[in-house]
């Protein structure tokens, strides 16, 4: 048995102590560092003030909301629309196989290539402002915009096919007898969907959400070069202390916090599906 | 993952069958408007001649030519960096699949105490923001002189794409039987013959798609790549962004550097359309 367990741990150890060396190593790094413990530069023995700076200035707390906001608003635009394209890929159309290609063209589009689309699009003298114009039209701004408009449809334009992806493999699991069981008792398309559909693809639904959620609060490339001037969202904030003001301590206690929100995002994403696990019987992914 | 019987034939969906039709309808226009047309705005980018320009109020361009495109293909910082991502990204793939395939192979056959938390620990990196984990690991690289380098981009980069292919080799060693191994061990394979003759052989469609996923993502990383490489390691993306966020924004050159980076992507991705089946891709990305 002994025998057994050293393969397993041989097994396990390159890509296990691989992330443990460059990943988990440098994490429990920046954990420390936003006490002030090993710090790069200056070892300042254990200290809350990185935590103080972070909370008591008014640029990082907004900051900290306008990275949530980042992370929740592009992850529901994209959620709804996302369900509808899920449901409507998956039934029988022609050229459906076509249609179940193109879709996940964005995928493989970097998220700075979105940015530069959304900019020759919606910027000021942008397609849109340009088509518009003569019609009488005047577009507000889009880019650059106070409330980040660009941003959200940028990251909703990468982030739909992801979640279809994730939601159309959870509908196709779906047993089709419910279906049909559904229908001959008599619930109608929409009752179907809502209340059969959705809830047996919840699984899903909530692993998209969650992987989309995370994406949008860690954007860096496509905040900054679409966001506005102000707020800063806290992944801005991190780049320039670490590269340009040498502010470690302060860029671990940011990491932290964006960290913590992310853990706290995924226990409610467990919570959520093993109450569906005990709920709908089946196992849940 | 538990097999649901599926039932036997076609049953017809909430819509009626007639609604095939729109179906189609609603999704071209939508996927001419949202992908077409940006795309073909891009191209137009690309082609503005640079002595007549792309003014407001003209909708396209009154003259088309290709001096932006002979221009970026005679710069020798743009091909250099299109050579530089080919690299990375070749060389992430076989770290990422030389790394992976041990663990997968445990995950997939082995039982041990502890693996669900092994589990959640090779899959982390999808729950950790990327800038943290850059910034994290650019701390670290600064003491061991890696920051600035090619062989420190390569690692950040492998961090964020091994979880994929840890999830995708195993679902794929899964499927081979037991039996094989177990007879190939009775007939006397060492684990090293095991793995050249049984699993590399039939893990083979898990090694493409993975492959082809992590080359993708390495192609295309921006955060990690420019946080611990930049200014020195200039991969395409990298460029990119010094178009798009640098001094001035230019249009026509940004349009072509983002044709030369996505050529080789929508390849990969039409090639992968045929080896990659949807499930798998979900696989890989989707359940945690």
């Amino acid at each position: 048995m002994t025998g057994r367990r050293a393969a397993v741990a041989i097994l396990i150890l390159p890509a296990g102590g691989y992330l443990a060396l460059f990943f988990g190593l440098p994490l429990l790094l920046a954990f420390l560092g936003g006490f002030g413990l090993f710090t790069r530069g200056a070892d300042t023995g254990f200290t809350l003030e990185h935590y103080r700076t972070l909370f008591g200035t008014r640029a990082y707390r907004d900051g900290l909301w306008f990275s949530t906001y980042l992370a929740i608003v592009p992850t529901l635009v994209s959620l709804a629309l996302s369900l509808p394209l899920a449901v409507a890929l998956a039934q029988t159309h022609p050229g459906q196989r076509l249609f179940n290609m193109l879709y996940k063209v964005p995928l493989v589009v970097p998220g700075i290539v979105a940015a530069f689309i959304v900019m020759t699009m919606f910027d000021r003298g942008g397609l849109a402002a340009r088509v518009l114009a003569p019609v009488g039209i005047d577009l507000p701004k889009l880019v650059r915009d106070q409330w980040a408009i660009g941003v959200i449809i940028a990251t909703a334009w990468k982030a739909v096919p992801f979640m279809t992806l994730i939601i159309g493999g959870s509908l196709g699991a779906i047993n089709r007898d419910i279906l049909s069981a559904a229908r001959t008792l008599g619930a109608g398309p929409l009752a179907t969907f809502w209340r059969i559909q959705v809830p047996l693809a919840l699984p899903g639904i909530t692993a998209a959400f969650l992987l989309t959620f995370i994406g949008g609060m860690g954007a860096y490339a496509v905040p900054n070069l679409l966001g506005p001037v102000y707020p800063l969202p806290l992944s801005v904030h991190m780049y320039v202390n670490a590269f340009e003001r040498n502010n470690w301590g302060l860029v671990s206690a940011m990491g932290t916090v964006l960290s913590l929100i992310s853990i706290a995002v995924l226990l409610a994403y467990y919570r959520a599906t093993r109450g569906m696990r005990t709920a709908y019987g089946g196992e849940a992914r | 993952m538990t097999a649901i019987p599926q039932g036997t034939g076609r049953l017809r969906q909430p819509f009626l069958a007639a609604d095939g039709r729109w179906i189609s309808a609603g999704l071209a226009l939508a996927f001419v408007v949202v992908l077409g047309l940006p795309l073909l705005v891009a191209v137009l980018w690309s082609l503005v001649d640079p002595r007549v320009g792309w003014f407001a109020p003209d909708v396209v361009p009154s003259s088309l030519a290709l001096d932006h495109w002979r221009t970026a293909l005679g710069n020798r910082t743009i091909v250099r960096a299109l050579g530089l991502s080919v690299l990375i990204g070749a060389a992430v793939t076989v770290l990422t699949a030389v790394l992976a395939l041990p663990t997968a192979y445990a995950l997939a056959k082995l039982p041990f105490r502890m693996k669900r938390a092994v589990e959640l620990f090779v899959l982390a990196p999808l729950i950790v923001p990327g800038i943290i984990v850059a910034v994290g690991i650019g701390a670290m690289f600064f003491r061991l002189d890696l920051v600035y380098t090619i062989p420190g981009v390569i690692l950040v980069q492998t961090v964020g794409t091994l979880p994929f292919m840890i999830r995708i080799l195993a679902a794929t060693i899964e499927a081979i039987p037991n039996d094989l191994i177990a007879a190939a061990r009775t007939l006397g394979a060492g684990p090293l013959a095991i793995a050249r003759y049984i699993l590399i052989p039939l893990a083979w469609p898990g090694f493409i798609a993975g492959g082809l996923l992590t080359f993708v993502a390495s192609f295309e990383e921006f955060e990690k790549t420019f946080i611990i490489g930049s200014p020195f390691v200039q991969t395409l993306p990298v460029i990119l962004w010094t178009y798009l966020g640098g001094a001035g924004i230019i249009f026509p050159n940004a349009a072509v550097v983002t044709f030369i980076l996505l050529t080789p992507m929508l390849i990969v991705f039409f090639l992968a359309g045929r080896v990659l089946r949807d499930d798998v891709l979900a696989s890989g990305m989707g359940k945690l």
